[in-house]
């Protein structure tokens, strides 16, 4: 005869009435959000209420000049938003960002990644000096940089050139003078300090499990198939913050434009980003009407970038940990 | 314990907040498209002040903002400066001083302007000077000023201003010549001239103060070299059997142009994309500038300023000055005047320069005592001499409400030995002017210096001068410079059709000019 073993002892499980929280819950919560609290005051002052109040400005023809007092904020509606359309320089400013991005997004993500690949190879010596090399770039300030890098690019006396003129090129790009040189040259100086990006990408190289190759090369793959069947899924987190990033900056690219091209976006308006557009319209003509518009313009459409990236993108990342 | 970790939570909560006030958004740790450091301050790069802050005169004025923007942006600016009328005698007239529109602004020219303040203040007991110094960018400065006028607080006196800073201000000053009369000041001391270039739309702004009058300064060495002689330092000279004239000029700098086999530019093997050296730079100057080696003008009319004329004399002087750099090669192209070879921007100072067209300012940009160097005069054009002038005077706002008090301390101000000492300006009056050449004379040594031509040239300033004001100026200067860029930047123009797309951009630009 067998006898089904019941058990009589109660789980302990403290199970709270609906819809109320403990008080131990609620002192937890308040303790975190006391603690977050600094953050959040810092965030609704110094993000939150500058966006509100350049959606403000954008409605007022309010000058840079004159005293800022509410009487010189004089509403005008939807006229600045008009002059978007009839702006000369904003189509092309746009055009010369997107141009910027179109080229700097992908150098700034393979340049990196073989970079990231060499380092993480077994086969480098060195590896550690090849990496700090690398890197180096990154930690020198961005104006020092750029000041350095318009006098390597220089088309007379800059290093780059005369290379190029040992090389046997006649008539090397007069990088910063030409308006069809002048962008790619940005671009380079993009690619110079990539150090950032293939150290967060080695991070990830050096996270994939090692069984995955194991058992990849005892299938039968070769090096070409595990890198595009093992590597680049696994790493497809990494990519896809590194290009989330890559567009937020590239559509905000502004200080090397402004030293090398001055405000004026020199040559012929071919480094004219969109972001000095905006700085001269705000700071140099000092309309701040119109210059409040632009910058909403940016902060849209970066918006609108990282949304579609985050929709489409996210059906392309594979998460190791998480359930699909 | 619990007071404790409550003590504890609440200084680590205000640590967090003084945190999170001050710190910028986070920045990203991938940055594909640029470095990841905090981005420096943009500056107002066309007005950025060129000349390095010196101890000792001369030092440069604002006539740097219609330079070429060479200097490295710095991040951080000195702080305004005030006094509060320490050694002012009790119940003494307050007669507020405000410097930041040209020259003045750096620190070591604040120590000696709050020294004169003070000296000032303890002369006499009727007025008590107060000194507000505003760093000048460019930018920030004249943004002070707009402010305080915006707010009913106008200081009394600004400068040392040029022509550029008051263009800036157009409308706002005070007509100075009721205000000489009141006070019994003899202006008929000064060069019609001078106060003709003194006066902005007619009107006496100011009494002239300090000049920086444009000549040539050639590099002797180089000359030595080629063994030619100096060009000439008086009006009327002849160079080598010929007149001073364009021509000549022209000649005389071709032959100083060479390639690095040694070749100069009126040799048929002379290789234009390997010039080692070259003879003559329009330095640190704007479109307008260039136009004015030419002769003076505006670029509207006057009777109907919505329309942008180009004064013929500025189209032949920029045809003549893109022809110089490429078809002739003897002025640098933006490619050589930013290289090293030639200086970074400052190509005088390259010693690769064997003459350059510039202001008596230029004295502060080059090692004047290592350089051996002087000055000429510059040529005949078209049967006229052109030598463009920067000016600075103290100038009184319409809206001071002390305006009679500004004028009888502003008198005293403009005749005040210190003040020229502190700005590096020729003065105005002929009789101060030994005293200031002495002083320059010292600076420069072991090199002697011709000051005469200097005295000459200023008598020949370019009217209307090259600085003064247009229909929606800011706008204007912009274009102005993105002109000269052009053509610095680019070979191959049809510069009949470029000027008049220039003309039809100007026109677009000054029909827009906001209402006076």
């Amino acid at each position: 005869m067998s006898t089904a073993k019941v058990s009589t002892v109660r789980p302990l499980t403290f199970t709270q009435p609906k819809g109320k929280t403990s008080a131990f819950a609620r002192q937890q919560r308040n303790w975190g959000l006391f603690f977050l609290l600094p953050w959040i005051i810092g965030f609704f002052l110094f993000q939150i209420g500058p966006i509100l109040f350049t959606i403000f400005l954008s409605f007022t023809d309010y000058h840079g000049t004159s005293e800022f007092k509410l009487g010189n904020f004089n509403f005008v509606g939807l006229e600045n938003y008009q002059k978007l359309f009839t702006d000369p320089q904003a189509l092309p400013s746009m055009g010369v960002t997107l141009k910027f991005a179109l080229i700097g997004i992908p150098l700034g993500l393979i340049v990196p990644l073989l970079f990231a690949l060499l380092v993480n190879s077994k086969r480098l010596i060195g590896s550690s000096i090849f990496r700090t090399l690398f890197f180096l770039p990154t930690v020198i300030p961005v104006v020092a940089g750029t000041i350095i890098y318009s006098g390597v690019l220089n088309a007379q006396s800059g290093w780059i050139n005369l290379g190029l003129k040992a090389l046997g090129v006649a008539d090397p790009p007069r990088w910063f003078t030409d308006p069809f040189w002048a962008g790619f040259a940005l671009n380079l100086l993009a690619v110079w300090s990539v150090g950032n990006a293939m150290i967060i990408l080695l991070a990830g190289l050096q996270g994939i499990p090692t069984e995955l190759y194991e058992a990849a090369t005892v299938d039968g793959a070769n090096s070409i198939q595990r890198f595009f069947y093992i590597t680049i899924p696994m790493l497809s987190p990494v990519i896809f913050y590194n290009i989330t990033l890559g567009v937020i900056l590239a559509f905000q690219y502004f200080v090397p434009a402004l030293l090398i091209g001055t405000e004026v976006g020199n040559p012929q308006g071919s480094l004219l980003f969109f972001p000095l557009h905006f700085y001269r319209q705000a700071f140099v003509f000092s309309d701040f009407g119109y210059g409040s518009v632009l910058a909403l313009v940016i902060f849209v459409i970066t918006m609108i970038a990282t949304g579609l990236l985050f929709f489409f993108g996210q059906r392309l990342v594979y998460y190791a940990s998480a359930e699909r | 314990m619990k007071r404790y970790i409550l003590l504890l939570s609440v200084m680590t909560a205000l640590a967090l907040f003084a945190v999170a006030c001050g710190a910028p958004a986070a920045a990203p740790t991938a940055a594909p498209a640029q470095p990841t450091s905090a981005p420096a301050q943009a500056t107002s790069a066309p007005a950025a002040t060129l000349a390095p802050t010196e101890a000792a005169p001369p030092t440069a004025t604002e006539a740097a903002a219609s330079g070429e923007p060479t200097a490295v942006p710095t991040p951080t600016f000195p702080p305004p400066v005030s006094t509060g009328g320490e050694g002012c005698a009790p119940n003494s007239q307050q007669v507020s001083w405000f410097v930041g529109l040209g020259a003045g602004s750096n620190p070591p020219e604040v120590v000696k302007e709050k020294a004169f303040v003070d000296k000032f203040n303890k002369s006499q007991t009727e007025y008590c000077l107060l000194l507000s110094v505003v760093y000048n960018n460019g930018q920030n400065s004249y943004d002070a000023l707009r402010a305080r006028i915006a707010a009913g607080n106008p200081p009394d006196i600004v400068g040392p201003v040029g022509k550029a800073g008051r263009a800036s201000f157009q409308g706002a000053w005070a007509d100075i010549q009721p205000l000489a009369e009141k006070a019994g000041f003899d202006l008929s001391k000064y060069d019609p001239k001078l106060l003709d270039f003194t006066k902005d739309e007619g009107v006496l702004v100011g009494i002239p103060f300090a000049l920086f009058p444009s000549f040539i300064y050639y590099n002797k060495a180089l000359f030595d070299e080629a063994k030619l002689p100096y060009p000439p330092h008086k009006l009327g000279e002849q160079y080598m059997g010929k007149p001073w004239d364009l021509q000549a000029l022209q000649d005389l700098a071709m032959k100083l142009t060479v390639d690095k086999n040694g070749n100069d530019a009126t040799s048929a093997d002379f290789d234009p994309k390997n010039i080692a050296q070259f003879g003559f730079v329009e330095q640190y100057t704007d479109g307008r500038g260039v136009g004015a080696f030419f002769g003076g003008g505006l670029p509207y009319d006057p009777k109907d300023p919505k329309k942008a004329v180009i004064p013929d004399n500025w189209k032949a002087a920029w045809k003549w000055y893109y022809d110089g750099m490429w078809k002739y090669h003897f002025m640098p192209t933006a490619d050589y005047y930013n290289s090293d070879q030639f200086g970074k921007g400052n190509p005088f100072s390259s010693g690769n320069i064997a003459m350059a067209w510039t202001h008596t300012w230029y004295t502060c940009c080059f090692d004047v005592q290592k350089f051996n160097w002087d000055i000429a005069v510059v040529p005949t054009i078209n049967g006229q001499v052109t030598a463009k002038l920067h000016g600075d005077t103290f100038a009184i706002l319409k809206a001071s409400k002390n305006q009679d008090a500004a004028f009888a301390v502003l008198s005293k101000m403009i005749t005040d030995k210190d003040l020229y000492n502190i700005y590096g300006g020729m003065p105005a009056i002929v009789a101060d002017r030994p005293d200031f050449f002495k002083a320059f004379d010292e600076r420069v040594a072991p090199n002697k210096v011709d000051w005469s031509v200097v005295e000459e040239m200023v008598n020949h300033p370019d009217l209307p001068n090259h600085e003064a004001w247009t229909p929606n100026l800011t706008k204007n200067n912009d274009e102005f410079n993105k002109w000269k860029t052009f053509l610095d930047q680019t070979a191959g123009l049809d510069l009949d059709k470029e000027i008049d797309a220039l003309q039809q951009r100007l026109t677009a630009i000054y029909a827009s000019a906001p209402a006076q």
